[in-house]
């Protein structure tokens, strides 16, 4: 049995240090889908919390036979992220600011943080404003398979739709942020 | 084979994700080699690719973690962390070096009693100097006396242990039973009535029973003299 689902089972019988080793093993990679698909910390860091409460609360419902724990975990912080997304919209358009969704995200990324100290997390945050500008669609098959590094089959389970889709949103996916970058004068070296 | 650009956008993945056949693979080069706009996307795409993939990932906020773990196990992770803590002394020191740690906790739980007033209850009468001094001497002799019988019952267990541990062969010592080895089979009995995480030391499952039903006798002591 792999390590995770080794440490669900010690989970499900009420063992507290395999729950908290279990969360220090998969945090940063929650928090970073998050971060990188809301381009906001405070939401971000929400957002984990959150997962982290359903699957702690859903976790008799992981099938270690149907895959990776973390690929599930994945399926979780996804649902949460497309629901939080909706919310957002739902909210903007009631405020009738139909197209702010860039502008305020943009608003939210670079230079406030103090991690835009180094070079580095300057690319990083110039990428978080592209993100922000493409299509939710596109932006979460590039962020899970670009930067969170997940196989094409894992994207399948996690987005549920069918193999050939998940390949042509990750292509067109990329192919525009490639553009945005390049008109944002962002150029890989 | 026939190439034109909007075949490089359709298969520009594949290519990059080293996908594609051998075939494929060559028209698309070649096409590229030839065409400045296929060849910019191609180069583009590729390096930002390889750019996200060499990205750190974000760093989550320090406290996140610890955050979570209140969010979900609530008040029983502080008890596990301090089970844990007393579990490491006990591994590192042994009964020897958690008895000295419990002794110097006493003691400054004994000062820090005596030095802070009782502020519960406070009467007039109560702040007269001699009260003062009354309550004082009274209150630091019961917590002394708590502390003594919480340091012998601890002292009681320790030498139990260390007992059992120095126990050697069975033909040494005139054993009171053939199979009884109250180390194995003792822990192991007490221990049925909660459940505890995982591999843990049988020691450590044992001293924290003995200690906390010391601690209810000392409290029944304690009410009984005041
Ligand atoms: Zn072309």
């Amino acid at each position: 049995m792999e390590p995770d689902a080794q440490l669900v089972q010690l989970c499900l019988r009420g063992d507290g240090p395999a729950w908290e080793e279990l969360v220090r093993r998969h945090a940063r990679r929650v928090y970073g889908l998050c971060y990188r698909f809301t381009g906001n910390r405070a939401s971000a860091e929400d957002l984990s919390q959150e997962v982290f409460l359903r699957v702690y609360r859903t976790l008799a419902s992981y099938q270690s036979g149907q895959g990776a724990f973390s690929t599930w975990l994945t399926s979780v912080s996804r649902n949460l992220l497309i629901d939080h997304y909706r919310r957002m919209r739902r909210d903007r358009l009631t405020d009738s600011i139909e197209d702010a969704m860039p502008h305020l995200e943009a608003k939210h990324s670079p230079g406030r943080t103090p991690e835009s100290l180094a070079q580095a997390s300057e690319l990083s945050a110039q990428l978080q404003q592209g993100l922000a500008r493409l299509s939710p669609e596109l932006r979460e098959a590039v962020i899970l398979r670009d930067l969170q590094g997940l196989e094409y089959n894992e994207i399948q389970v996690v987005l549920q739709v069918p193999e050939g889709t998940v390949k042509s949103r990750i292509n067109r996916g990329r192919i525009e942020l490639a553009r945005i970058l390049d008109q944002m004068g962002m150029r890989p070296a | 084979m026939d190439w034109n650009c909007a075949f490089t956008e359709e298969r520009l993945s594949d290519f990059l994700d080293g996908a594609l056949a051998p075939a494929e693979r060559a028209a698309l080069s070649a096409h590229a080699a030839q065409c400045e706009g296929c060849g910019q996307t191609v180069a583009r795409v590729g390096a930002m690719v390889r750019g996200l993939r060499e990205l750190a990932p974000v760093e989550e906020p320090p406290y996140l973690v610890a955050k979570i773990l209140r969010g979900t196990l609530g008040a029983r992770a502080s008890e596990r962390t301090w089970e844990r803590w007393l579990g490491w002394l006990l591994e590192i020191g042994q009964p020897r070096f958690a008895m000295g740690v419990a002794t110097v906790a006493v003691c400054l739980a004994i000062v820090l009693h005596v030095a802070a007033p009782r502020m519960k209850n406070v009467k007039a009468a109560d702040l007269h100097p001699v009260n003062v001094l009354r309550a004082t001497n009274r209150q630091a002799h019961l917590t002394y006396a708590r502390g003594v019988k919480f340091v012998n019952d601890l002292r009681v267990v320790y030498e139990i242990q260390s007992r059992f541990a120095s126990q050697p062969e069975p033909a040494a010592s005139p054993a009171p039973g053939p199979e009884s080895n109250p180390t194995t089979v003792e822990p192991r009995d007490r221990s049925q009535s909660r459940p505890r995480p995982g591999n843990r030391d049988s020691r450590f499952g044992d001293l924290v029973v003995t200690t906390s039903h010391s601690e209810r006798m000392s409290n029944t002591w304690t009410r009984s003299l005041s």
